[in-house]
């Protein structure tokens, strides 16, 4: 069993993906769903029902004075919006305590990794260059290595690991130096043992490095989640103790075709739009005076 | 009266918690500002003794034009809108130009970011031009890196330090 196997054998928590996001996602998969079987899967999870029924009723969905149930609610959302509470509520739940091995606090790692899927889905778009959709969940799953070291390996697992530049290492260079493995190939394996789709174990694994355009596993998905990652620290949302120490592949902005004005834009409306999430599904905002 | 920006109360751990895009102001001396995990983006803070007046902002961008439809509802998002409204709330709650302590943290940047997008520099760039521009000097400064970085300042002295992991470093102090 080599190191990353170890590591992931010993994360007892993180043996599946939840249920509810993997039969949710398939019913919804052909868009032709049945709400009375969504409803029923659906209040099986007590606080997922809660989280869509406040979807339904906030400020952006509701009609001031009236109460929607739960499947008048899965109907007026749709699949599309109805894909995302449930994967943004279920990977908060992953997530909520994970992240102070890489010295983030409650609800940071989720709140970067909805950053990254955010801006993946408007660059998808945007560039048209992959599957909106899909960049955002691997986006949004990016992270999950960090999750699995920490839960193997305890939160002061990276205490002795510098995230300064010195030297010209980026912090995965020196993950791997302390640790034998770095959170992008933890991700990957973590994320075959869920039975994931190879597209999105590929973006998992790359999103710190993507292969260039000639190169074996080279795809547009995997630059637009390389590109989203480095959106979602510009944003400010949740930079932990590796901060900044990452590269930008040579390869992405002229693959993509990114414009720094444009980019810029795009980082303001990742913020504004996990702050309409952090509303939808009930977590407090980041903490701030305004 | 109204003002530009009513005071912050601090939490019960006597903290003003200013997160990504705000800005706080208080005249309370046993508060203490803080921003947590600047990265590219800068915080600043301001502080007048002899008011006993200080504030904090946590800009992201360096220019408002970067989101037109967006940037009014967010002034404190960029360096050009959220420094002046810092200034002028602080003047309007009794600060003086001429006693304030500025200080600046952040500008971080990834590694090797050779392209052209530098968001960390630009961010830089953009205050040093809007403070000379303004004849501010900068008292305590540390800005650049890689690193991600922790800012507080204490109400009761003015004291401006930074945290990176556990290591904490003074940026100013009276």
């Amino acid at each position: 069993m080599d190191r990353v196997e170890q590591l992931i054998a010993k994360c007892d928590g993180l043996s599946a993906f939840p249920h509810t996001v993997i039969s949710v996602a398939s019913m919804l998969a052909d868009g032709s769903y049945n709400p009375d079987e969504m409803e029923r899967l659906i209040r099986t999870d007590e606080a997922l029902s809660t989280a869509v029924l406040r979807a339904v009723n906030s400020a952006f969905f509701g009609v001031p004075g009236k109460l929607f149930e739960l499947k008048d609610g899965i109907v007026r959302l749709g699949s599309k919006r109805l894909t995302r509470i449930v994967l943004d509520h279920k990977t908060d739940e992953l997530f909520v305590d994970a992240g102070a091995a890489y010295g983030l606090r409650r609800h940071g790692l989720w709140r970067s990794s909805v950053a990254g899927a955010v801006a993946a889905e408007m660059l998808a778009e945007k560039h048209q260059a992959c599957d909106p959709s899909q960049a955002y969940i691997a986006a949004l799953l990016r992270d999950i290595g960090k999750l699995a070291i920490e839960s193997s390996l305890g939160s002061d697992a990276l205490a002795g690991v510098s995230s300064d530049d010195a030297g010209g290492l980026g912090f995965i260079d020196s993950e791997r130096a302390a640790l034998g493995v770095d959170h992008p190939e933890v991700g990957a394996a973590l994320a075959k043992k869920w039975e994931l789709p190879d597209e999105l174990c590929g973006a998992i694994r790359s999103h710190h490095a993507p292969p260039a355009p000639g190169e074996e596993g080279a795809s547009a998905l995997n630059d637009v989640v390389h590109a989203a990652d480095t959106v979602a620290m510009w944003s400010g949302l949740a930079i932990g103790d590796d901060g900044l120490c990452y590269r930008l592949a040579d390869h992405v902005e002229e693959s993509l075709g990114i414009k720094r004005k444009e980019i810029e834009g795009e980082t303001a409306e990742t913020w504004f739009r996990v702050r309409e999430i952090e509303s939808l599904i009930g977590i407090e905002p980041q903490q701030g005076a305004a | 009266m109204t003002t530009l920006l009513a005071p912050t109360k601090p939490n019960t751990k006597g903290d003003i918690v200013v997160g990504v895009a705000d800005i706080a102001v208080t005249d309370d001396p046993a508060a203490r500002l803080v921003t947590y995990a600047l990265g590219s983006c800068i915080g600043v803070t301001i502080y007048d003794a002899e008011a006993c007046v200080g504030g904090m902002l946590h800009f992201m961008l360096p220019q408002a034009k970067a989101c037109p439809g967006r940037a009014e509802s967010r002034p404190a998002m960029f360096g050009d809108t959220g420094i002046p409204m810092l200034f002028d709330a602080l003047e309007d709650l009794g600060a003086r130009r001429d006693r304030m302590t500025v200080c600046a943290a952040g500008g971080a940047e990834i590694i090797a970011d050779n392209g052209h997008f530098k968001v960390g520099a630009r961010n830089r760039t953009l205050l040093r031009k809007l403070f000379w521009k303004n004849n501010i000097l900068l008292s305590g400064e540390e800005t650049g890196g890689t690193l991600s970085r922790t800012l507080f300042m204490r109400m009761s002295c003015g004291t401006v330090a930074i945290r990176n992991k556990s290591e904490e470093r003074t940026l100013w102090t009276a």
